[in-house]
């Protein structure tokens, strides 16, 4: 088992690399174009090649991306062009910020798409047909609607909650809650009718094996074949769907944010991509893909505990 | 529930690393200043204004600043003069000054008693250091020129060549400490003797940034507040929504969100954000043939109906132009009238007349959320009558600008001048180096025009402007279509007597007054 997992780190790293050399041609293939980006439409040739050789663009590619990947590993990422501040810096500043959306999206998520899976499982009838409406809902709506109708609703119209901007916890508790409850409750629905129905599906499927039966006919209580032995068998597909709605997250954070004005990677690699400040874009990529990878690695391992099938790779 | 030990791990483990996260990194995160809680007017507390921006500040470098959205910048730095609204200036800095004959030199004489918010004196050597990168990083505007400075209060600029320019030269560069300069780190906090001191405690970079009041300023009397807050808000939903709130006291909008920010009671101030026009600058036929042709330029001229596009591409928030100059510039020709009206049988027949009946095929180069874009589907319709293939090729990328001025489209349509200065756009877009002249063909009865405005005293500058208006009009070097409105809107808890901006852009910081 250790070596499986081991391997599949060794794997996700060569992701990482190939994933950051491929944006990182992108980004910096063009070192003219950056300086115009910077520099504006009077710019001359000459001050085009100046800013050029300021910020290193007319040296071969490879060598500035090895120069970026020694710096990723000291902890400098470069500097934005536009404001100067660092890469690593605006990173730090805004991380809390995304993760203040992406976990307590992920938690909830979780608690109440198993609860609303399994109940629909086992009950059936009117409660499965609401949720599995509620759920096919949920997932075709855009994201962008929910979060803006939200806003409308509940900031504008009746104002209970801010319309934008984020509070940090270490400011006001308080304040830090109200500032992210609607953008939650706009990435919820979409993870939620994904989960949920990921969760019935496995739970269905489960229900129907033989050793739930046998189970039964031994005399085990309902509620302990539930959370005891269903659950961790109709988890395989679950976890995978967590790993698949936490990357759909970071694609999700970046509507969100924008919508309601919150300073996170999303924002970030949102404006950066815009204006061409590729080393921002960079490092916006880096902890994405990090992030990806993460998770990935953690589903992975969590369904190689609670699986004993995929221990055999 | 009950749950089996391996699950609880599964939530506990994301629920210690959100505690890790908020407990270890927020202790990083400085402090927001500006929270606010509900609808609750937290921004317009009668002491502070909060204003938001569509776009964050770039650093707080003084010769590296666009001169759009730059509250922040005026609220930290002086400049040696100001740009008023008509061509002129105004003291800053400065408070006197003496201007060569021949636009080359330009004697400032400074304010005594100035101070930088780091002790230093705002005296000769800081306006001079102030200068100096320009030189390098806008050589064509800076290029070559020198300082000489007789007393701690005085200095003299020269510049190799006349400036016709010269006032767009002295109010555009921002006044630093000289010691602040040499530090080389521009940009964490900026240095300036404005009438706002940064607060780098109670800012967050691109979120929210926030000053208090310089009660030493010499013109504090202008500025009423004594706190400034800005709120990065780049997307226009949220900070309309912001405003609807009171969480700002004011922003720009696009015309597609005026008639919500009537309905919700804000006040707007019409804005000018350039005219949208064809650049035909092949005029020697050399891509495109028929460009070449005087007739085929004045078909295109006549074949837009720019009254209809306002009233329905625009519903309302543009009106038609005739002439590539504001109607405030010294080029403007008031009773010129429309030169080329709407006729599209006419502009069939001068197509017919030219030999280039059978039209040609026109790449018009796009880019994203340019506001000019609804009209295109409406050209490419009107063109066609004329068999004139319009052809989209959408840029993007770090590229895109320098494909777009490369010359590789000859006849770029794009929203641009129309400013009260039409020196600035002659020299952009009429001047066979102008960098919207994107072909940059020389044409002598331009270059005897500019002449005169370079070395001619007032009446000849403005007469000269006047003529070369009247040659491209007559020979259809463009095609002016409309010029749409942009908006400011406030709530009442501001009120905004004027808008100094030169440009016409928004509001100047010193604008805003309490209501």
């Amino acid at each position: 088992m250790f070596f499986t997992l081991l391997k599949k780190l060794l794997r996700s790293a060569v992701v990482l690399l190939i994933v950051l050399f491929a944006t990182f041609a992108l980004m910096f293939g063009n070192g003219e174009g950056i300086a115009r980006g910077i520099l504006g439409l009077g710019a001359n040739e000459q001050d085009i090649q100046n800013k050029m050789q300021q910020l290193g663009l007319d040296r071969p590619l490879l060598v500035q991306f090895w120069d970026w990947l020694t710096g990723v590993v000291t902890g400098d990422l470069g500097k934005s062009y536009f404001t100067g501040e660092t890469v690593s810096s605006a990173l730090q500043n805004r991380l809390p910020v995304t993760l203040s959306l992406v976990i307590p999206t992920v938690i909830i998520a979780v608690v109440i798409s198993v609860f609303l899976g399994v109940a629909a499982a086992y009950y059936g009838g009117w409660l499965d047909r609401t949720v599995q409406t509620a759920t096919g809902i949920g997932a075709a709506i855009p994201g962008f609607i929910v979060g803006v109708a939200l806003v409308f609703a509940f900031a504008v119209a009746i104002p209970l909650f801010p319309a934008t901007g984020y509070v940090p916890f270490t400011t006001s508790p308080a304040g830090w809650v109200a500032s992210i409850t609607l953008p939650v409750i706009t990435l919820l629905i979409g993870s939620i009718a994904g989960l949920a129905a990921q969760v019935r599906g496995a739970v269905i499927d489960t229900q129907s094996r033989d050793f739930v039966r046998t189970l039964r006919a031994r005399g085990v209580s309902e509620a302990a074949i539930v959370f005891r032995h269903v659950l961790r068998t109709a988890s395989g597909p679950a976890i995978t769907a967590v790993g698949l709605i936490v990357i759909g997250l970071l694609g999700g954070v970046v509507f969100a944010e924008q919508i309601f004005a919150l300073p996170g990677i999303g924002q970030l690699l949102n404006l950066s991509a815009q204006s061409g400040d590729v080393e921002m874009v960079m490092g916006c990529v880096l902890v994405m893909t990090l992030i990806l990878l993460i998770v990935n690695f953690a589903v992975d391992t969590a369904n190689v505990l609670l699986n004993p099938k995929a221990r055999i790779s | 529930m009950r749950r089996t030990r391996r699950a609880l791990a599964a939530i506990a483990v994301p629920a210690t690393a959100l505690a890790l996260v908020l407990a270890g990194c927020s202790g990083q995160t400085s402090t927001a200043g500006g929270s606010s809680a509900g609808g609750s007017a937290g921004g317009s507390a009668t002491d502070t204004l909060t204003l938001g921006m569509t776009a964050d500040i770039n650093g707080w470098d003084p010769s590296a600043q666009p001169p759009y959205q730059a509250w922040g910048i005026e609220a930290v730095y002086d400049q040696l003069v100001q740009c008023d609204t008509s061509g002129g200036i105004i003291p800053e800095a400065a408070e006197s000054w003496e201007i060569s004959p021949d636009n080359t030199s330009f004697t400032a004489h400074l304010r005594p008693g100035q101070k930088f918010s780091d002790g230093t004196p705002v005296d000769a050597a800081a306006v001079q250091a102030s200068f100096e990168p320009l030189i390098k990083s806008a050589s064509d505007r800076y290029g070559g020129v020198t300082f000489a400075s007789p007393d701690a209060n005085t200095i003299t600029i020269t510049w190799p060549e006349p400036q016709p320019l010269l006032n767009n030269r002295v109010c555009s560069p921002q006044i630093a400490s000289a010691k602040y300069l040499a530090s080389g780190d521009l940009n964490t906090a900026p240095v300036g003797s404005g009438p706002y001191v940064f607060n780098a405690a109670n800012s967050t970079s691109g979120s929210i940034y926030s000053f208090d009041k310089n009660p030493s300023y010499w013109g504090a009397d202008q500025y009423p507040y004594q706190h400034l807050e800005l709120r990065v808000l780049a997307d226009e939903t949220a900070s309309l929504n912001a405003l609807k709130t009171g969480q700002i006291d004011g922003t720009l909008i696009t015309p597609a969100l005026y008639d919500q920010a009537k309905s919700a009671g804000m006040s707007t101030l019409q804005t000018s954000v350039g005219i949208i026009q064809f650049q035909l600058t092949d005029r020697a036929g050399e891509k495109i043939p028929a460009l070449g042709n005087l007739k085929v330029r004045q078909a295109m001229n006549m074949v837009l109906d720019e009254q209809a596009i306002s009233d329905q591409l625009f519903q309302g928030h543009a009106k038609p132009v005739h002439q590539i100059f504001g109607e405030t510039s010294q080029a403007y020709i008031k009773d010129l009238g429309d030169p080329y009206p709407y006729d599209v049988d006419k502009a069939k027949q001068l197509m017919q007349e030219s030999g280039f009946g059978d039209g040609f095929t026109l790449t018009v180069p796009t880019m994203e959320g340019q506001p000019w874009l609804p009209i295109l589907p409406y050209v490419t319709q009107q063109l066609g009558l004329l068999n004139i293939k319009v052809e989209q090729k959408a840029l993007t990328g770090p590229d895109a600008i320098n494909q777009l001025i490369s010359g590789d489209y000859p006849a770029p349509l794009w929203g641009l001048g129309g400013s009260s200065d039409s020196i600035q756009d002659i020299s952009i877009q009429v001047l066979d180096t102008g960098f919207w002249n994107v072909s940059h063909q020389p044409d002598a009865t331009i270059d005897a025009l500019w002449q005169k405005i370079v070395t001619g005293n007032q009446d000849e500058k403005v007469a000269a402007q006047q003529e070369i208006n009247k040659y491209v009009t007559e020979n259809a070097w463009f095609v002016p279509i409309v010029a749409p409105f942009g908006f400011y809107a406030y709530s009442n808890a501001v009120s905004v007597p004027q808008m100094s901006d030169p440009n016409g852009g928004h509001p100047l910081l010193r604008d805003f007054q309490k209501n």
